[in-house]
């Protein structure tokens, strides 16, 4: 008896906590169960109880003759830039691992800029100097952009990694006589590979999500969130619901086999 | 690895990247904001009509003053609540906060632009909250000043910004043990007290942080006051977009708006940290 009342006291104890948290998850995701519930409904309108479950508006989704351009482009800017933010990227942290002090948090603050500016201002700061260079505005410039904006993401990740790399190992390697690239090739790679492909799923995810830089830089060009966009302007049609239900899903998936990546720490 | 040169190659590509595709572009854009527009051509020299005009023009004070308005209201709204649940993550279910760390951190990536527009569709005369109202019995007529208005931009913004004020918080809270805590409830600081004279203090750099990154984005974006926002929620995120994206685009003026924004921003964000070190003093 004693003991159930301890533990009633503590599940009190408790409730003002979870109701905190309950709110705060509603709150956040109300939006992504909205958009997914409606993807899936005859009317775009809510009634309750809702009625009538339909695949119309996926149909109508995929059929949008920009739906393959866009997926396209999409998909190349994710892989591009995605590439590109880790090679730099995981480059840089190791650098800064060699940094002290005050030029190693310098070289840390100043490599997460991009991602403290409004995306806004970094949008219009690129378009204004690829038009300065009179470089016409495309997927190269808007893949650029990505490749900036997901760096700092990278080298946040790969800097909390690398934190609890023994570089000794790399030293013995050295001393055994093994090359430089053998080094990298046979014991870096192999220890930090699962940070690395986490960190390149993040900056994809950024990418298939970006809106802003893409917008002032892509030009004529086609992605899905420029075609959710265009769509959004246009007023209600409830294929955005779906074409964003499924970027939702890759979203979620990605992020959550990235952060599976990141959190495990190899021996 | 640990000599110079090594270091410096390292480095080289990332630095490379930063200064050709950021900082010289905002340098650019610094550069411009000076510069004159005449014919949609860009006209070398230095004028200062464009500062003058955002200083001067009511329109602009007006929009400057509501950006400020809803990025305070938005970042005092999100800071809290990140710190909580991070206190929360913490310390009250220390075995489940991982996992709820990592949903939380999912809603940050569910899509920017679906995510504001569902609000529309929540928060909307038609919408999701007055039809469940309504419903409900609660209300009988729908509430309208949820949606198009100050409220909807700042409720949509603490939705797009819990996550990313979540970081830095609980980053920084991650090095204060439970003993810590404990330590300072056995000398008599508890509650609040706890809060406001051990815990706040000692994760100071984390709201910090948090602080200036709801701040600026929030006062920074263009997206969600264009659909949420209404025809009166203009914001200057808005106004700088047009002169880049609008109709009669003005790139000088847009990057003397850009600029005054973030010097602006810059100038807030540090009385803001002035007053939470006066206030957390002990």
């Amino acid at each position: 008896m004693v003991i159930s009342r301890k533990r009633f006291r503590r599940s009190l104890r408790n409730l003002a906590p979870t109701i905190f948290v309950g709110v705060v998850l509603t709150y956040l995701f109300a939006p992504v169960i909205v958009t997914v519930l409606f993807s899936f409904t005859t009317s775009p309108r809510l009634s309750l109880p809702i009625e009538g479950f339909t695949l119309e508006w996926y149909k109508s989704a995929f059929g949008n003759p920009l739906f393959i351009d866009a997926t396209r482009n999409t998909l190349i800017l994710a892989f591009v830039s995605a590439i590109v933010a880790v090679l730099f990227g995981t480059s840089f942290a190791f650098g800064i691992t060699s940094l002290k002090g005050r030029r190693r948090s310098i070289a840390l603050t100043g490599s997460l800029l991009p991602a403290a500016i409004p995306a806004l201002v970094l949008g219009i700061s690129m378009a204004v100097f690829f038009s300065s260079i009179g470089s016409t505005q495309g997927l190269i410039n808007a893949a650029i952009g990505h490749a900036v904006l997901s760096m700092p993401f990278v080298i946040l990740t790969m800097n909390a990694r690398l934190e609890t790399f023994d570089f000794t190992t790399l030293e013995a390697a050295r001393d055994l006589g093994a090359s430089p690239l053998q080094t990298f090739r046979d014991i870096t790679l192999p220890l930090i590979r699962t940070a690395v492909i986490g960190a390149g799923l993040l900056a994809v995810a950024l990418s298939l999500d970006e809106f802003v830089v893409t917008w002032f830089n892509i030009g004529n060009e086609m992605t899905i969130p420029i075609l959710i966009w265009g769509l959004l302007r246009r007023g209600i049609d409830p294929s955005i619901n779906a074409l964003a239900s499924v970027v939702l899903v890759s979203l979620i998936i990605i992020v959550t086999v990235s952060n599976r990546l990141t959190n495990r720490t190899e021996k | 690895m640990n000599n110079g040169a090594a270091t410096r190659r390292l480095l080289l590509p990332g630095s490379t990247l930063y200064v050709i595709f950021f900082a010289i572009p905002l340098a650019i854009l610094g550069l411009y904001s000076f510069w004159t527009q005449v014919d949609f051509k860009m006209h070398p020299g230095f004028t200062l009509e464009h500062y003058h005009a955002v200083l001067t023009t009511s329109l602009y004070r007006s929009v400057f003053l509501r950006t400020i308005i809803v990025a305070i209201l938005t970042s005092i709204i999100v800071v809290p609540i990140a710190y909580i649940l991070s206190y929360i993550m913490q310390f009250v279910f220390p075995r489940k906060g991982r996992i709820l760390f990592d949903i939380i951190l999912v809603s940050m990536f569910s899509g920017y632009l679906v995510r504001i527009y569902a609000w529309r569709t929540i928060l909307g005369k038609e919408g999701l909250l007055n039809a469940a109202l309504i419903q409900l019995r609660i209300i009988t007529k729908p509430i309208t000043f949820l949606i198009f208005s100050n409220w909807s931009i700042a409720i949509t913004l603490v939705g797009l910004l819990i996550p990313l004020a979540l970081l830095p918080i609980s980053s920084s809270m991650v090095n204060v043990s439970k003993d810590h805590l404990e330590v300072a409830e056995d000398l008599g600081s508890r509650g609040l007290k706890m809060h406001r004279t051990i815990l706040i203090p000692m994760v100071l750099p984390g709201i910090s942080t948090a602080f200036a990154i709801s701040f600026i984005l929030a006062a920074g974006d263009f997206v969600v006051p264009r659909m949420v926002g209404g025809t009166n929620g203009v914001m200057v995120g808005n106004l700088i977009a047009d002169q880049f994206k609008g109709l009669a685009p003005n790139w000088p003026l847009g990057a003397a708006l850009a600029i005054s924004v973030l010097a602006i921003l810059i100038a807030i964000h540090s009385v803001t940290m002035r007053l939470i070190r006066e206030f957390t003093r002990w």
